[in-house]
């Protein structure tokens, strides 16, 4: 090798080295642990809402992240609606052991028998908006100041218009149409004046009401974004996100699952289907899509060529209106 | 494939929601099951893919931001669909203070109104790197070049009264596809690009590698401060200082990831080990090359609050980055959205209003220009009794 290409590749180097450049990735992960940090710093008690799907799970690693080598500064709750894939739950308890992550469980069926609340009827009972109601309860419970959600904007129509740092109010309820300015990334999650602000003198400390807020880290990923993360980072899904053998109903066109939770009739058609679960939700009202897909190079090639968005394909709480994600929001969902 | 976060900014009929559902649409972004709930293939009503709220389909309104995705082979797209009422001007400050590019779409049959001129304030104010204007609605008018022309004229005397640099014009028909994705065919005297192309060949903004900024967010029981590098690059071994304390300390030790590195550069979110000399809110710098640290700052204001004017002899709470701390303002003059002048008025600076004011704060604070380092030269106003961000501000030239 002459000096001339040793010259020039000692320049590559040094030209490669200062050139740092952030793919998309990269700047979605670099944007949510920002925000992670952000909720360390400004509240005192926040809870990472986790299911046991794959955006919340994309969360945690994040979390884990933003604060290593230390402890997370928040606890995780799993609002357990009594309608879960045991993988998902067996999944749960094997993340939270292996992190040593703290973790609150508040179950749906408790609240219903608590607050005297009519439970879900029908063929598929869903506990989709009940759960709103064991949410806000937990909340007041445990005092959360701040709640950290796996809700991605290009998700639904609703949630394309929330904040990062969504006020809501006493009763847990968005207000679409009086949201508060969020500039640059200066998220804003004071409530009330009884934050201690900075260095700030002269402020008189008040107690907290109740007005709480919702985080959304990861708003501005895709589907495929979340995938290509999973994949880059080496990160464990429930192995129902995999093609697996399963006994469904074949409804209105879905699959849903066979299970103790939903109803079935003699007329029903149940087949054996090979499938896998693009989102996880409740067992009754999740719908698995027909899947060879075994591996995530191979449910990325899937998703990218599905002619069909992720909710639409496997959701039946979100076709009972137009509006159906913005009225639950009303209601202190997530 | 890196990220192009862009804002479509326009007047309520100028076509703004259609042109999005149009690069949506023309990008083979749009699923079917979508596209069937706003009308099917044939009668698309494309301005109905953003507006995700009850009352803006209702009222054929769009009221708040909303954020749309779409990729193409080269990038990540970031769409800020803002709303164009003169009511609704707040929103469109929040939507368009993170973005590289603006689209403001002006209505070939109406031209200029005051919402362009309204827009291009904001475009100026937030210093927005690219301004795309779009001259919709082409087809309307017979594709006539003079029409084009004519706005193009109009719109470079605003952009010369607010220093607006790198405007690229293209005459469009959002409607029937016209220079959005492909080279129109009626108009073959523009002889300019597509927007399509436009936007593939904007450069996003990044971070910039001059003087070293550490945004400190958490700190950790033991002092190690989590946080964000948000301009230069801090080594490990580099005597920093740390404003507004005035400390300085030695980088022990830099934690990007999971990873221990001996650097840390623009745009990472880093933990330094510093013992113990910064809190949330502190600014890391080198102390050769540090921010300005004073009680006073000058700054161009935007006032957000619908509900109270901007009270001169009421304490709020400032933040720049992390740091927060209680102060007053004293506004010096009002900016004219008309004519962009500057005067003076004893009426108080209300929603959507702009003004030149001066800020005087109980603490230090370190700060930079916003034109010279921009992350550190911006903050909003919160109302310390409601907490709700009212106002938002860019430094002037460092004191």
């Amino acid at each position: 090798m002459n000096n001339q290409i040793i010259y020039r590749l000692f320049f590559l180097e040094r030209f490669l080295a200062e050139f740092h450049f952030m793919d998309h990735i990269d700047a979605l992960e670099a944007e949510a642990i920002y925000i992670f940090r952000e909720v360390a710093g400004q509240f005192k008690n926040a809870v990472l809402l986790f299911s046991g799907g794959k955006d919340s799970t994309v969360l945690i690693h994040l979390a884990m992240k933003a604060f290593y080598p230390y402890k997370l500064p928040f606890v995780v709750m799993h609002v357990d609606t009594g309608h879960n894939f045991e993988e998902a739950l067996q999944f749960r308890d094997e993340l939270v052991a292996r992190y040593e992550l703290r973790l609150v469980v508040r179950k749906v069926a408790e609240t219903i028998k608590e607050k005297g609340l009519e439970d879900a009827k029908g063929k598929f009972p869903s506990r989709n908006v009940l759960q709103s109601h064991t949410l806000l309860a937990a909340i007041k419970e445990h005092g959360f100041d701040a709640c950290i959600g796996g809700g991605r904007r290009d998700e639904e129509k609703a949630r394309a218009k929330e904040r990062i740092f969504s006020i809501r109010d006493a009763n847990g309820a968005w207000q679409p149409y009086g949201q508060r300015p969020e500039l640059w990334d200066l998220y804003n999650g004071s409530v009330s004046n009884v934050r201690n602000v900075g260095n700030v003198r002269n402020v008189v400390h008040v107690e907290r009401n109740t007005k709480n807020v919702r985080v959304f880290p990861i708003s501005n990923w895709s589907e495929l974004d979340v995938w290509q993360y999973i994949r880059r980072e080496g990160i464990g899904l429930p192995s129902i996100y995999f093609a697996h053998e399963r006994e469904c109903l074949l409804h209105n066109g879905r699959l849903i699952a066979v299970s103790e939770y939903i109803e079935i009739e003699p007329e029903d058609v149940v087949e054996r289907k090979q499938v896998r679960y693009r989102t996880v939700g409740d067992m009754t009202c999740t719908a698995a899509v027909e899947s060879n897909a075994a591996t995530i190079d191979e449910v990325i090639a899937e998703i990218a060529a599905s002619g069909m968005s992720e909710r639409g394909e496997t959701r039946i709480d979100d076709q009972l209106s137009d509006a159906a994600m913005e009225d639950r929001k009303m209601k202190g969902y997530f | 494939m890196d990220i192009l976060r862009f804002i479509t900014a326009g007047n309520v009929d100028d076509g703004k929601s259609t042109l999005i559902g149009r690069l949506l649409y023309d990008t083979g972004n749009i699923k079917s099951d979508v596209l069937q709930s706003v009308g099917g293939d044939d009668e698309v009503n494309l301005a109905f893919i953003t507006d995700g709220l009850r009352a803006e389909r209702a009222q054929g309104i769009t009221i708040d931001v909303a954020y749309k995705y779409f990729t193409t082979a080269k990038r990540k797209y970031i769409i800020t669909d803002a709303p164009g009422h003169f009511q609704y001007t707040k929103n469109l400050v929040t939507g368009a203070s993170a973005v590289d590019a603006i689209i403001i779409l002006i209505d070939a049959i109406n031209g200029i109104t005051e919402q362009t001129r309204r827009h291009s304030l904001v475009a100026s104010f937030l210093r927005i790197p690219h301004v795309v204007v779009a001259v919709n609605k082409m087809d309307a008018m017979g594709y006539n070049e003079v029409v084009y022309e004519q706005i193009k004229n109009d719109f470079n005397s605003i952009a010369e009264k607010l220093h607006l640099k790198n405007i690229t014009f293209i005459p469009i028909s959002a409607l029937k596809g016209d220079n959005v994705l492909e080279q129109s065919v009626k108009m073959d005297w523009y002889k300019g690009i597509t927007l399509m192309q436009c936007l593939e060949g904007c450069e996003p903004v990044r971070a910039k590698n001059d003087a070293a900024r550490f945004s400190v967010q958490y700190v950790q029981d033991d002092g190690v401060c989590m946080g964000k590098m948000l301009s230069g690059s801090i080594k490990v071994g580099d005597t920093v200082c740390v404003k507004p304390e005035q400390e300085l300390a030695v980088v022990q030790k830099i934690i990007h990831g999971y990873d221990e590195v001996t650097e840390s550069k623009a745009g990472e979110n880093v933990s330094i080990y510093l013992a113990g000399k910064a809190k949330r809110g502190s600014m890391v710098s080198h102390f050769y090359d540090a921010p300005t640290l004073a009680e006073q700052l000058d700054a161009t204001l935007c006032w957000l609050d619908g509900e109270n004017v901007l009270h001169t002899d009421k304490e709020y709470v400032l933040r720049i980055n992390a740091m927060e701390t209680v102060c007053r303002i004293t506004v010096l003059h009002k900016i004219d959205i008309h004519t962009y002048e500057e005067y003076e008025s004893d009426v108080p600076v209300g929603i959507n209003e702009f003004a030149r004011v001066r800020v005087t704060t109980n603490d230090m604070v370190a700060y930079d220009a916003f034109d010279t380092l921009p992350e550190n030269g911006r903050g909003i106003i919160i109302d310390a009794e409601t907490g709700s961000t009212v106002g938002a501000f860019v430094c002037s030239v460092a004191g």
